[in-house]
Formats: structure tokens, sequence, C-alpha cells
């Protein structure tokens, strides 16, 4: 877990570069709104979004390296307690073929086991349903840095694709059911 | 010397031999995009959107009355059950006088994102088996799911039971809370709303990161190196690339059907215990009541014999059949074994009752 006073000091920070970039926004707005149009305000504004993206993206990338080091940490005990014991059952170094095949093997056996037993595991499932959840916050920010960017270059944006993607989906299950209603008209007309 | 190691040259031998055959490989081997997955020749029957209805040319004179519908999984895709003439499951069964069809889900985009369990039960499958009675001319036909296509065969069949004849569930997934592989346990972690919401469809990548988790130095390290051992076996090198090529191809799965699938069947658990709802209709296993051949492998490590027995007991159907073969999940329908024992069983079990 993150302590307090780190998470105090993020904290401040956040508040802080918060605190100047709404107050630097607030001020430029006002000789911006009299002396230009358009995309110069438009640009103000969208710089402030942004910001807001990266500073809260930073927060999630704090968290997301947290559980990727613990990530890499299971593999790595793992790896260390499978080698142990392969030393325990082979503890001879293999020197012809057949001594060489057999060491393979009961390598391979332990550590897929050890492996299996750790993917299998609650801590493992835990730590990697964060670390996921933390890797798709990080797409949303980018996903938000990318929605201001469409947006001030007049394109449309994830969430109005999304909607179109959706109108068209209710629009092919409209068109389905129909050619499928006319269909059982045709055969029982031609029955 | 006291601390001299000593190696048997066999084992020099063996260094020397594989580098030898790491270099030869190119010239040996075909490249996997070099390889045609399909083996046995079949018509496109009908299509819907990205979905294609295959029915595969007969090879037989005389073919039983009632068609056989594969229904195939979401990951991967169906060339797995015709992945080698020697090995195909579909060939096999033409052979034995089936007349079979098989649905291929096609590759979905980011449009295909609010595509759910009701558009490929209650439309696509709805409509690829409505197209087969037509064509064939009969009221009910055999239905066939494999794996998530046994998922989906299932609900298929307890809400449409009137169209199916037969019904064979070969390593579905039924029981979620009792799947013991490490799929499973990711399925039970992850936030599918996040992951839906954020990127819509389930991406490839993710499919391909839990393959890596199956027994990662078995099949991420040994198989790679046994490939190189047997470069000049060229019946074994011709299995090996037609399945890893097979292996590596996996499409997305739209958004909202993965959603569904993820909380309905793992987390939640509510398939097996009929309250899972598709197209406003609830489940219930009970209106199976039609013949059922379940095939479970017992060395399944993607959907455990635990996950898929299940139905077996859950139905309502009073003749049925329960088969554990000593295999894996791929093992059970393109391997020896396959062709050997489970596919005369399978094909028996069908003519009778066709």
């Amino acid at each position: 877990m993150k302590s307090e006073s780190t998470q105090n000091v993020a904290e401040y920070y956040k508040h802080l570069s918060l605190f100047w970039t709404d107050l630097i926004h607030l001020m430029s707005t006002k000789p911006q709104a009299m002396t230009s149009v358009g995309p110069m305000r438009n640009f103000a504004e969208n710089s402030k979004k942004i910001a807001a993206q990266l500073i809260d993206a930073n927060e999630d990338l704090m968290e997301f390296n947290k559980h990727l080091a613990e990530y890499y940490k299971q593999l790595t005990d793992t790896w260390m307690e499978s080698q142990k014991n392969v030393n325990f059952k082979a503890p001879e170094i293999p020197n012809d073929a057949e001594q060489y095949e057999a060491y393979k093997r009961v390598w391979i056996d332990i550590f897929d086991n050890d492996f299996t037993e750790l993917f299998d595991s609650e801590k493992f499932g835990e730590n990697y349903g964060k670390l996921v959840a933390k890797e798709l916050e990080l797409t949303k920010h980018w996903n938000g840095i990318m929605d201001v960017m469409l947006k001030s270059a007049n394109l449309p944006n994830k969430e109005e694709i999304d909607e179109v993607y959706k109108e068209l989906h209710s629009l092919r299950k409209r068109v389905s059911k129909l050619e499928s209603e006319a269909h059982k008209k045709v055969k029982k007309n031609g029955e | 010397m006291a601390n001299e190691i000593k190696i048997d040259p066999k084992i020099l031998g063996e260094i020397l031999k594989f580098g030898k055959n790491v270099i030869e490989a190119p010239k040996l081997v075909a490249a996997p995009d070099e390889i045609k997955l399909e083996t046995t020749p079949y018509d496109v029957a009908h299509r819907e959107d990205k979905v294609r209805l295959l029915h595969y040319k007969s090879t037989t004179e005389k073919q039983s009355h009632i068609p056989l519908v594969i229904v195939y999984a979401l990951i991967n895709r169906y060339h797995i059950l015709d992945i080698h003439p020697k090995k195909s499951w579909v060939r096999n069964l033409l052979d034995q006088g089936l007349d079979v069809y098989m649905v291929d889900w096609g590759t979905p985009t980011n449009m295909d994102r609010y595509l759910d369990f009701d558009d490929y039960v209650n439309g696509y499958l709805n409509n690829c088996v409505e197209f087969v009675k037509d064509e064939a001319n009969v009221d009910q036909v055999s239905l066939q799911g494999y794996c998530t296509g046994g998922t989906i065969a299932t609900i298929y069949s307890s809400l449409h039971p009137e169209n199916v004849k037969n019904f064979v569930a070969t390593a579905p997934v039924i029981d979620g809370w009792r799947d013991t592989t490490v799929i499973s346990n990711l399925a039970k972690h992850i936030d599918v709303d996040q992951m839906v919401d954020n990127i819509g469809n389930m991406p490839p990548e993710f499919m391909y990161y839990c393959f890596s988790i199956l027994k990662p130095f078995e099949q991420g390290v040994e198989k790679y190196v046994k490939l190189f051992q047997n470069i000049e076996d060229k019946n074994f090198v011709d299995n090996f690339m037609r399945i890893e090529k097979w292996l590596s191809d996996t499409p997305p799965i739209p958004g909202e059907l993965f959603r569904q699938w993820i909380k309905d069947i793992y987390q939640n658990n509510l398939l097996i215990q009929d309250k899972m709802y598709v197209g406003g209709k609830r489940i219930s296993l009970k209106n199976i009541k039609m013949p059922l051949f379940t095939q479970v492998a017992v060395g399944d490590h993607l959907v455990s014999p635990e996950c898929s027995m299940p139905l077996h007991y859950a139905v309502a159907s009073e003749d049925k059949t329960l088969r554990v073969y000593p295999t894996g999940h791929v093992g059970m329908i393109a391997s020896s074994l396959s062709q050997r024992k489970v596919l005369p069983e399978l094909g028996q079990w069908l003519k009778e009752r066709s």
C-alpha cells in the first residue's frame, strides 16, 4: 500500500498543478476571449483538459508500476522456488545423454507445476486483475487525451463512434428480424 | 585435473545436430503463412454479416437424414476441426455418412462490439439452423458445440429445443465455478466492465496471454525444442506447423458478448443455476430434453472436466451419454485418438438417432 506521506505528497502536487493550470486557464481566457475567437480559445481549454488527464494518468501509472513490480516478483519468486525444488530432486549435474534427458524432464515438470500453481492462486489472480485494471485506466486517460485532440480537429471521438456502432447494431438487428419475418411469410404463402 | 568437467560426447553430438537443424529448418519447413489449413472442400451455404455457414461436400453416396450443424468456439478458428486430412473431425464424420455444416463466426471488428449472446444465439445461429432446415427439408437438425461453441449450442438448445433433434456437447463451458483451469482464475479476477467500456472487443492479445500461461515451459519452450529435434520428420513438422498456425490466429470477441460471457459464466455462474438471461428469456437447462452426448477430456487444461460434466446431470434428457476420454482439449478433436475412438463413437451415436 502507498504510505500516507507519499499519498499526501502526491495529493499536494496534484492540487498545486491543478490550481495553477486552472488559474492560468481562467486568467488567460479573459484576454483570449477579448482578442481571439474560435481555435485559440479552444486551445486554452484543451490544454487544461489534457493537463488534467496527464496528472491523473501519473497517479494511475504509479499504481500500475506497483502491480507490475508485484507481478514480476511473483514470477521471480516462483522461478527461484522451482529451481530449488529441481536442485533437491536432481542434485547431480547430468553428465551423460540419458541423465540429461531425465534432468530436463524433471526441470520442465517442476517448473510447469509450480507456475501453474501460481497462475491458479488467489494472490496471482488478484494482482493480475488490478494490473489489468490500472492498464485500462491508463488507456482511458489516453483515450481522453485523444478525444480532446479529435474534437479540436473537428473529428468524431470514441464516444461518438461508439454511438454510431450502437445505432448500427440496433439497425442490423431490426433488419434481420424483418427479413426473418418476411421469409416466414413467403414460406407460409408458398405452402 | 580434479575439477575437470566430463561431457558425454553424445550430448555434444546432440547439441551440434540441434544447431545444424536450426540452420536447415527454413529449407525444410514451410512458413506458417504458406500453409493452408482447410483440407476438406465446402460451399459457403449462407452468410450473415461476418458469419458464414459452411456446407462440407459429402464423401459418401448414402447420407444420414438429419444434418449435423457444428457450432465452433469463439476462440481461434474452425480450422482445428479440419486441421489435417488424417486428423479431420469433419472428414471423419463425412466418411461415416453424415451431412455436415459448420458455423464460422468470422472476424468481428470494432463495429461489432455491441453483438451479444442474443445476436449469436437467437440471430446468427438460429438463422443458420433455419437455413439448414430449409435446405435439407427437415424439421430438426443435430447440433454439436465445441468449447465456447458448446455453451452457445447449450443456450440454443434450451431456447429452441423444437429445432434440435440431437445435441452433442464437446468440452462445453458450463459450470464456471467448478472450472479448475488458470483461465477461469483470470476470468474471475478481471474487471470486464472496465475492459469492454474502454477497449470494446476483447483483443486477441488477451487470449494469447492466457495461452502463454498454460503449461508455460512444456508449451512455450520444450515443444519448440522438439520441433528442431524432429525437423526432418515431415509428418511431425506438418502437424506441428498446422497446430501452431491455428493457435496463433484468434479473432477478437465482441465486447458485449464477452462481458456477459465472463460475468454470467465465470463470475456469477448463472448458466448452471438456470439464472442466465439471453434475449430477455431465462435459460433453463431442463428445457433440454433431446438426446444428449457429452464429450469431455480428462487432461483438458482449457475447460476442465468438472466444468463440462454438470451439463450431463442438469438436463432433462432421458437419452443421455457421457464419455470421458484420456486426452486434452485439442487432442479430443484433432488427434489419432479422436479418429480411432472419439469420432467412431460419436458417429455411431448420431446415426442411431438420425
